[in-house]
């Protein structure tokens, strides 16, 4: 019910008739949300990702290849997730077994690896420059709020996708997953005396993450009609979410809102000021969140 | 009918035999007091058994069925379960939480939520712990704690419980509760290796009594037949007496 009617805000807030540069700028805040919300769902189980470029990345260039051979925007963003939901599940088999740093590091490694395979494999990726001319989603008439071409229509596509994020998170943590997770989290050894069986959780939480992940990176492609490889297999897709959700806490609603903010305030405070700066607050609270990570990570 | 066999387990931790060759069977409804000073292997045989720990060599026999290797959750599922003598609770998830992944993630699992839900409250009343249902497991006494292990281990309807010192660092009082605990466990019909530092904990419900000493078997009989021995009855009824 809080998070219909936060939602139901955000969707209305374009009738003021903002600045197309703000509604730019709260579009691309949703999609970080979107990612940092995809982060909480691995981190709820315990595992820590440094490498959620990887399903961005298959998000995005899934959907961008799906777009240039004729499908329509609807379906290559499905494909799109579908594709990157499926690296999150072989991630989580081939990875199953490692924790902490351990499994931080070849998260990591999976996302360089992608992207050395985009920037090598030209004929099907484009290489280096990446592939453009990606049509933009159209609007659908039965719904009266634009969603197509146009900064209102990227806004609405954008919020949508942090709907869809946070939906699908709320239905996890609520669900036996969510318990399955939780315990896992809290006491691996402990949970499998238990009779609870760690790989399909951690293959499940991986597949749901990275398509929530790689539902965003469609959406990117789309909204931006290019996508290249340093940018959507690059290390700050990675790193963002995991600094924003870190900043979050556990809860539903945390990691999206520390998102949120910290990106508006990186961008409309620090990037003004100090255009070469503009990432210090991530620094910032990276920091601050290591410093009280134990009590403030722990809270439920 | 024999519910439990041990053939020739053997551990080592590096060049430190933990267990030598340990063999044992146990009939069902049988309770054991597995009796040892520290570093005798107790512990060792208890992860063997439970799955934590794959032995170099030797077989455990489950109903029949060869179980050596098999993870803790297929052991768990087959009806094995287990507390520690430091309680290992999921800190931050509530009493009621902790129990509700033990009743959730069992062969024998109740179908609905709301029938697990059911399941949970049972066993929060069996150890008293209804109070502080709501409460992180982190926040709970010792002795909660102890109490909370039980609830987990029998979360899953187990037919051999392993339980490790639950009288351990007790009051008084606490300590005649886990006797009270044992002869309900016991009067329940369930099959019990206990491990306790003092053998008075058990004397009431023990069926039988098995020794290790430097990871060998070195007495396995009636309780009075093994503690007439003046070292053991000195070691483990010492203070009682």
């Amino acid at each position: 019910m809080k998070l219909a009617a936060v939602l139901l805000v955000l969707a209305v807030l374009p009738l003021l008739g903002p600045p197309a540069y703000y509604l730019y700028l709260f579009s691309t805040a949703y999609l970080f949300a979107t990612l940092a919300t995809a982060w909480n769902l691995l981190a709820y189980g315990g595992q820590v990702s440094f490498g959620q470029a990887a399903f961005f990345g298959l998000g995005a260039y899934g959907a961008a290849l799906a777009s240039l051979h004729g499908a329509s925007p609807w379906l290559t963003i499905t494909l799109g997730a579908a594709l990157a939901g499926a690296g999150g599940a072989a991630v989580g088999l081939a990875a199953g077994r490692l924790n902490g740093a351990a499994l931080a590091l070849a998260t990591l490694a999976t996302a360089e690896l992608l992207r050395g395979v985009a920037l090598n494999w030209t004929a099907l990726t484009g290489g280096g420059s990446g592939l453009v001319g990606i049509p933009s989603v159209p609007s659908l008439p039965a719904i009266p709020l634009e969603l197509g071409g146009g900064r209102v229509g990227a806004y609405h596509l954008s919020l949508a996708t942090l709907a869809a994020a946070l939906t699908l998170s709320a239905a996890v943590l609520r669900s036996r997953a969510g318990l399955a997770l939780a315990a896992l989290r809290e006491g691996e050894t402990r949970g499998t005396l238990l009779g609870l069986r760690p790989l399909p959780w951690k293959v499940l939480a991986f597949a749901l993450s990275g398509g929530a992940t790689g539902l965003a990176g469609a959406v990117y492609a789309h909204t931006l009609g290019a996508v290249e490889p340093d940018v959507v297999f690059g290390r700050f897709f990675s790193i963002a979410p995991l600094v924003m959700a870190t900043l979050g806490g556990r809860s539903l609603l945390g990691p999206a809102a520390a998102a949120v903010v910290l990106y508006l305030v990186s961008e409309l405070v620090f990037h003004p000021l100090a255009p070469a700066l503009h990432q210090l607050p991530y620094a910032f609270a990276l920091i601050a969140v290591t410093l009280v990570l134990p009590a403030w990570r722990r809270t439920p | 009918m024999t519910l439990l066999e041990a053939r020739g387990i053997s551990v080592a931790y590096g060049g430190l035999v933990a267990l030598g060759g340990v063999d044992f069977a146990i009939e069902e409804r049988q309770v054991i007091a597995l009796l040892g000073p520290n570093g005798s292997g107790k512990t060792t045989l208890f992860d063997v058994l439970s799955g934590l720990r794959r032995p170099a060599a030797g077989d455990v026999w489950l109903r029949g069925e060869r179980v050596t290797g098999l993870p803790p959750w297929q052991l768990a599922r087959r009806g094995v379960g287990r507390t520690f003598q430091i309680p290992e609770p999921f800190g931050a998830l509530s009493v009621r939480d902790n129990v509700l992944v033990g009743v959730t993630f069992q062969a024998r699992r109740p179908r609905t939520r709301a029938e697990r839900l059911r399941e949970v409250e049972r066993l929060l009343t069996i150890v008293g712990l209804t109070d502080r249902a709501g409460d992180a497991a982190a926040t709970l006494s010792l002795g909660e704690r102890k109490r909370l292990e039980l609830a987990l281990a029998l979360s899953g309807r187990p037919a051999l419980l392993l339980l490790d010192e639950l009288a351990s660092g007790l009051s008084p009082k606490g300590r005649e509760e886990v006797v009270r605990f044992y002869a309900r466990l016991r009067a329940h019909g369930l099959t019990i290796i206990a491990v306790e530092h003092s053998f008075a904990v058990l004397a009431e419900v023990a069926d039988r009594v098995l020794v290790l000493d430097r990871g060998t078997l070195v007495a396995d009989g009636p309780p009075a037949a093994v503690l007439d021995s003046p070292p053991l009855r000195t070691a483990y009824m010492g203070e009682e007496e």
